[in-house]
C-alpha cells in the first residue's frame, strides 16, 4: 500500500481532476437497488469472509476460554489456558526463537535485499538476467523441497561442512546442533531475499536523477548519497517491506517443520511459535490451548505493527509532504 | 430495469447456492447392503510406499471379488497420520476404513467415533481370532478394531554388517548392562565407525519394558503406573552410554526420520518385531536378526502382543456392511497373509495366518516370537490415555537428553508436568 501511495502521489492532481465529478445526483431508491446488487456481487467474497475467515476466528476466540480435545464438546475454562501458557517452559522457548529469527532474520534479509538491489539498479545488459537469478529463490523458498536440500547441505559431510572443515572450522554438521539450528533457519530466510529485492529496486528506479546530480554537485560521496539521498527517497518501500517480511517471519512453519522433522526438534530448536501451536492443536489435541497461543501471536504481532506505524512517522518521507 | 435485472440474477444465485449447500448437508440413510449398488469406500493408512502397492494388490483383488466396491486408498507416514485423523473426526468426516494403532483407540472410543464392529457379525469373521488378539482392540465390550497383524518389543540387529567388523550379535536376553557394554566393544572395536546401538532410555518403549520387568506398568487405570523417581533412574541408566557408546544425538537428527540401525551408523535398534524387515530393507542389508531384548529379571513377563496394525470402521461411515466386509479380507483373507507376509506384524487370525509363507525375514519373526514365548505376558489393556502425545513428549526429552540441551532432573520434572495436563 505504502509504495503506491509513494509512487503515485505525485500525480494525484492529474488523476484527482478526472475523478473528481461524480456525475448526476440519483434518486435514493435507485442508490439501494445499486447498492443490493453491489453486495450481491460481493456475496462470494463477503461468504468467504466471513465463513473462512471471521467466523473461524471468532470461534478460535472462544475456543481460547475452554478446554477442547475435539472429540468432546469443548468446556469453559476461563483464562485456565493464559496461565498455563505463562508457565510453559516449551512456549517461552518458541517465544524466544521465534523473536530471534524475525529480529536477526528481518534486518538481514532486508539488508541482502537491499544491497543486491543498488547492484542491480546500476544499468548494465544482463541486470534482466540477475534479477530473475536473485528472485527465483524466493519462488521455490517456500517449498519442501528446499528445506530437505538446507537439512543435507548442513548435514555432516554435506556442502557446508566439507567447507568449514577446509578451512580449519570443524564444527561438524549444523542440522543436529540445536545452538547452529537458528542460524541456518535464518540463513535459508535470507536466501530468499528476492521479493523484498524486486520491491526495493523498484523503489531505486523512482528516484529523481536530478536528486543525485545535485547532491554530487554539493560534494557528495557515494556514502553522503546514500544516507541522505538514497535512503529517504526509499523509506516508504523500506517500511513496506519491514512491515511485510517481519509479519511474514513470525509465521515461519514450514520450513521449520521439515527440518525439524514435525518435532521441533533437535531439543526445541526448530520449535518455533507456529510449529508449537500446530503440535498442541494437532499432534496433542488441545485446540483450546492453541487457540490461546494463536490469538497471544495475533496480539503481540498487532502491537509490533503499531509500533512499526508509530515510529514510521519519524523516520518515513513521503515525497511531496510538507515536513 | 437495468438494475431490476441484476436482482433477479442476484436473487437466483443466492437460491441456486443455497440449494446446492442443502444437498451437500442431506444425509441418506445407511441402506442394507446391496451387491449391485455402487458403493465407494474410503481406506486409508499410514506407511511408506512399499506398504502402498500391497495395499493396492489387496484392494484391486477385493474388488475383483465384489465388482460394485470401489476402494479408495490414501496414506501418510506415521506422523501426521493422526493429526489428520483428529480434524476428520472434530468435523466427522472419519474415513470409512482406517488402519489403527491401539494406542489410539481409547482416545477415538470417546464420543462413539469408532462402529463396534460386534454388530457386524454378520459380514466379520471373528473365530478366527483367540481371545487375546480380539482384546487388543476391545474397550469394554464394544470391538473397536480388529488387528491385521501384532508385534512384540525386540531388537534388530544388522548381522551382516557387524560380520564386515567379524564382529558378533548380542546374544540377547541377559542384563542391561551386558547389552551396554556390548555396544560399548562395537563403537570401539570399529572406532566409532559403527556404533553399538542408539541410547534405549529415549523410546518409553524400553521404558515400559523396564517397569514390566519389576512388576510394573507405564499406565494404570488412565494414570501414570510409575514416579518420578522410576524415571529419574532410566533415564539415568543411560548416561553412561550417552557418553561415547551410542550413537551421538546430533548426528542421529541429521538422519531422522530414519533411526541409526536403518543409516547403518547403529548395529542395533531396540523396536517392534515388524520394523526388522523396514530397517533390512532401507539399510540394504543382506541380514538382520531378531534378538530379545536385555532384561533385568529373565523370569519376568515384560514382553506383550502390541496390536500395531488394526482396522477400524468410522461410525459415520455410510456403508457399514460394505466396509466390514473389507476389514473382514484385510484380517483375514489369505490374500492379505501372502501379500503382507509379516511385514505390518505377525498375522493375527489362523486364517490370514494360513495364506502367510514364512520365508526368509518373516520366518525369522515367527522364530522370534517363539524364543520369546515365556517372557510374552499379557497385553495392557486400552486406555483412555493420549498415549501418542505421551510418547512423542518423552520420545523428545530423551532426544533432548541426548544433546545435553536439558537435565536429566529438568526432563523428569517436563514429562510429569505435561502427564498432568493430558491425563485431566
Amino acid at each position: 500500500m505504502t509504495t503506491e501511495s509513494a509512487t503515485q502521489r505525485p500525480i494525484r492532481g492529474v488523476a484527482g481532476s478526472r475523478t473528481g465529478s461524480t456525475g448526476t445526483p440519483r434518486r435514493a431508491g435507485a442508490r439501494r437497488r445499486d447498492n443490493l446488487a453491489g453486495y450481491l456481487f460481493l456475496s462470494p467474497w463477503l461468504i468467504g469472509f466471513v465463513g473462512l475467515t471471521a467466523g473461524p476466528m471468532l470461534i478460535s476466540l472462544y475456543l481460547a476460554f475452554t478446554d477442547y480435545n475435539l472429540f468432546s464438546p469443548p468446556t469453559w475454562n476461563g483464562v485456565d489456558n493464559f496461565v498455563r501458557l505463562a508457565g510453559d517452559q516449551k512456549f517461552w522457548g518458541s517465544v524466544r526463537i521465534t523473536l530471534l529469527y524475525v529480529f536477526i532474520g528481518t534486518p538481514v534479509k532486508l539488508a541482502a535485499a537491499l544491497v543486491v538491489a543498488m547492484l542491480l539498479n546500476r544499468a548494465s545488459r544482463a541486470t534482466g538476467f540477475f534479477r530473475s537469478a536473485f528472485y527465483a529463490p524466493s519462488l521455490i523458498g517456500a517449498s519442501v523441497s528446499i528445506a530437505l536440500v538446507w537439512r543435507a547441505m548442513f548435514s555432516t559431510d554435506g556442502p557446508i561442512d566439507s567447507a568449514l572443515s577446509s578451512i580449519g572450522i570443524d564444527v561438524g554438521g549444523w542440522v543436529g546442533i540445536p545452538a547452529l539450528v537458528l542460524p541456518m533457519m535464518i540463513l535459508l530466510a535470507v536466501w530468499q531475499f528476492g521479493a523484498p529485492m524486486v520491491i526495493f529496486l523498484a523503489g531505486l528506479k523512482q528516484v529523481p536523477p536530478e536528486l543525485y546530480e545535485a547532491a554530487e554537485m554539493d560534494g557528495a560521496g557515494p556514502f553522503r548519497r546514500f544516507r541522505s539521498v538514497t535512503m529517504p527517497m526509499l523509506s516508504p518501500v523500506l517500511f513496506f517491506n519491514l512491515l511485510l517480511e517481519m509479519v511474514h517471519a513470525f509465521q515461519i512453519f514450514a520450513s521449520a517443520y521439515i527440518i525439524g522433522s514435525g518435532t521441533g526438534g533437535p531439543a526445541g530448536a526448530t520449535n518455533f511459535y507456529t510449529v508449537y501451536l500446530y503440535t498442541r492443536a494437532f499432534a496433542n489435541n488441545q485446540m483450546g490451548y492453541a487457540s490461546a497461543m494463536a490469538w497471544v501471536l495475533l496480539i503481540v504481532v498487532g502491537i509490533f505493527a503499531a509500533i512499526l506505524f508509530k515510529t514510521s512517522n519519524a523516520w518515513v518521507h513521503y515525497a511531496g509532504d510538507q515536513r | 430495469m437495468h438494475t431490476a435485472r441484476i436482482r433477479r440474477i442476484g436473487i437466483a444465485a443466492v437460491a441456486a447456492l443455497s440449494v446446492f449447500t442443502l444437498a451437500a448437508c442431506s444425509n441418506a440413510p445407511a441402506a442394507e447392503y446391496d451387491p449391485d449398488e455402487e458403493i465407494t469406500l474410503n481406506f486409508t493408512w499410514w506407511g511408506n510406499e512399499d506398504r502402498a502397492s500391497r495395499y493396492q494388490q489387496l484392494m484391486d483383488k477385493f474388488t475383483e471379488q465384489h465388482p460394485n466396491i470401489k476402494i479408495e486408498g490414501t496414506f501418510t507416514d506415521f506422523a501426521s497420520y493422526y493429526e489428520k485423523r483428529a480434524t476428520e473426526a472434530a468435523s466427522g468426516g472419519l474415513p470409512d476404513v482406517m488402519q489403527f494403532i491401539d494406542s489410539y483407540i481409547g482416545q477415538y472410543s470417546e464420543n462413539g467415533q469408532l462402529l463396534d464392529l460386534n454388530t457386524m457379525s454378520d459380514y466379520i469373521d471373528f473365530s478366527t481370532f483367540d481371545d487375546l488378539m480380539l482384546s487388543m482392540g476391545r474397550v469394554g465390550d464394544k470391538q473397536l478394531a480388529l488387528p491385521g497383524g501384532f508385534n512384540v518389543w525386540s531388537m534388530s540387529s544388522n548381522k551382516a554388517l557387524l560380520a564386515e567388523y567379524g564382529l558378533d550379535e548380542y546374544e540377547g536376553g541377559t542384563s542391561w548392562e551386558d547389552y551396554s557394554a556390548y555396544m560399548a566393544s562395537v563403537t570401539e572395536a570399529t572406532d566409532g565407525a559403527l556404533y553399538g546401538g542408539t541410547d534405549y532410555t529415549q523410546r518409553i518403549q524400553d521404558f515400559e519394558v523396564w517397569l514390566r520387568q519389576q512388576g510394573q506398568e507405564l499406565y494404570e487405570d488412565g494414570a501414570l503406573g510409575f514416579t518420578e523417581d522410576d524415571l529419574r533412574e532410566f533415564w539415568q541408566l543411560g548416561a553412561a552410554d550417552r557418553d561415547g557408546v551410542t550413537a551421538p544425538q546430533n548426528r542421529l537428527e541429521e538422519v531422522a526420520p530414519q533411526t541409526g540401525v536403518a543409516a547403518k551408523m547403529t548395529a542395533t535398534e531396540l523396536a517392534w518385531s515388524n520394523a526388522m524387515v523396514n530397517y533390512q530393507a532401507e539399510s540394504g542389508s543382506e541380514e538382520f536378526s531378531l534378538i530379545a531384548p536385555p532384561t533385568s529379571d529373565p523370569n519376568a513377563k515384560d514382553l506383550y502382543r502390541q496390536g500395531g496394525n488394526q482396522f477400524a470402521i468410522a461410525a459415520t461411515t455410510k456403508h457399514p456392511e460394505a466396509a466390514a466386509m473389507f476389514v473382514d479380507y484385510l484380517v483375514n483373507s489369505a490374500d492379505a497373509g501372502a501379500v503382507f507376509g509379516t511385514s505390518t506384524g505377525f498375522p493375527a487370525s489362523t486364517s490370514r495366518l494360513a495364506g502367510t509363507k514364512l520365508e526368509g525375514a518373516d520366518l525369522k519373526v515367527s522364530q522370534y516370537l517363539d524364543s520369546v514365548a515365556d517372557r510374552i505376558g499379557p497385553t495392557p489393556p486400552i486406555q483412555n490415555v493420549p498415549y501418542g502425545a505421551l510418547e512423542a513428549v518423552f520420545w523428545d526429552l530423551g532426544k533432548s537428553i541426548g544433546l545435553g540441551a536439558i537435565s536429566i532432573d529438568d526432563a523428569v520434572q517436563q514429562f510429569f508436568d505435561e502427564a498432568a495436563v493430558s491425563l485431566d
